[in-house]
């Protein structure tokens, strides 16, 4: 058989120079939480706590964490609040593994179950939040949401 | 077009439905079968969505066969690879500024 990607998948892999003991609390606590994904987090991280994360003011990503491994591995649901969103809250699933890697770490991140209604319908929607998230994360405003009136 | 779409969507047994028929073809008594509501209902529905290019329809004999329409797929995974390689890169640095601190006052 060969490996055919999975188009309802994306991943994504880094190494950091840093264990995972310190790269695994950037998953679970607030303050490490909107050094890289936002402006603001509710983390509640155990399984079926929240997770929710005010990524640039007006777009927030939402979800429930599923495991939590420390300093291994979490996983959770995760999707974009709102009336319009074109991935709304509990469709897709995002896993984070942290592996020893000398001194460092090699995180793989794994984003599944990509819904072929998203995919298929919500084209205008992703160029509007690819536009709008294109800032998310260092805190700059995107301006209003056209969207939400 | 896109008001279309966001009219269609707007409404949750018609995002049920696209969810329904994300994979496979269904026809309208299948499609019907799940949900309390009227069969006419469901035909209102059907022919909104088709009219907003989210599904398609193809006549088979006597019988009428949807499904979604796919495209955007590539839209949305240059998204969510954009996104996470971004965030991903954030993560990266602000760990490592962390461990870069921890390490000089172990070594102090």
């Amino acid at each position: 058989m060969s490996a055919v990607a999975d188009p309802d998948v994306v991943e994504k892999e880094i190494r950091i120079a840093a264990p995972p003991e310190v790269v695994f609390p950037y998953l679970i606590e607030t303050e490490k939480m909107i050094l890289w994904m936002g402006m603001q987090a509710e983390l509640d991280p155990r399984p079926g706590g929240v997770y929710w994360v005010n990524v640039n003011g007006r777009d927030k990503a939402s979800g429930k964490y599923l495991e939590v491994v420390p300093p291994r591995r979490v996983r959770f649901t995760w999707g974009w609040e709102g009336e319009s969103s074109p991935l709304p809250p509990g469709v897709t699933t995002v896993e984070i593994t942290l592996q020893p890697d000398g001194e460092g770490t090699l995180l793989r991140l794994r984003h599944t179950g990509l819904p072929k209604e998203v995919q298929a319908s919500h084209a205008e929607g992703w160029v509007h939040y690819l536009a709008r998230l294109a800032d998310a994360g260092v805190g700059r405003d995107p301006g209003p949401d056209s969207y939400a009136m | 077009m896109l008001d279309l779409k966001l009219h269609a969507i707007a409404q949750s047994s018609r995002r049920e439905i696209l969810w329904l028929v994300r994979e496979k073809e269904l026809t309208s008594g299948e499609i019907a079968g799940h949900f309390d509501v009227t069969r006419p209902a469901v035909s209102q529905h059907l022919k909104v969505l088709v009219q907003a290019g989210l599904i398609e329809l193809r006549r088979q004999g006597t019988r009428r066969l949807y499904r979604a329409r796919p495209n955007g797929l590539e839209e949305v995974r240059a998204f969510l690879e954009s996104f996470w390689e971004d965030r991903l890169g954030q993560l990266k640095q602000a760990a490592e500024a962390d461990y870069g601190r921890d390490v000089d006052e172990r070594s102090r």
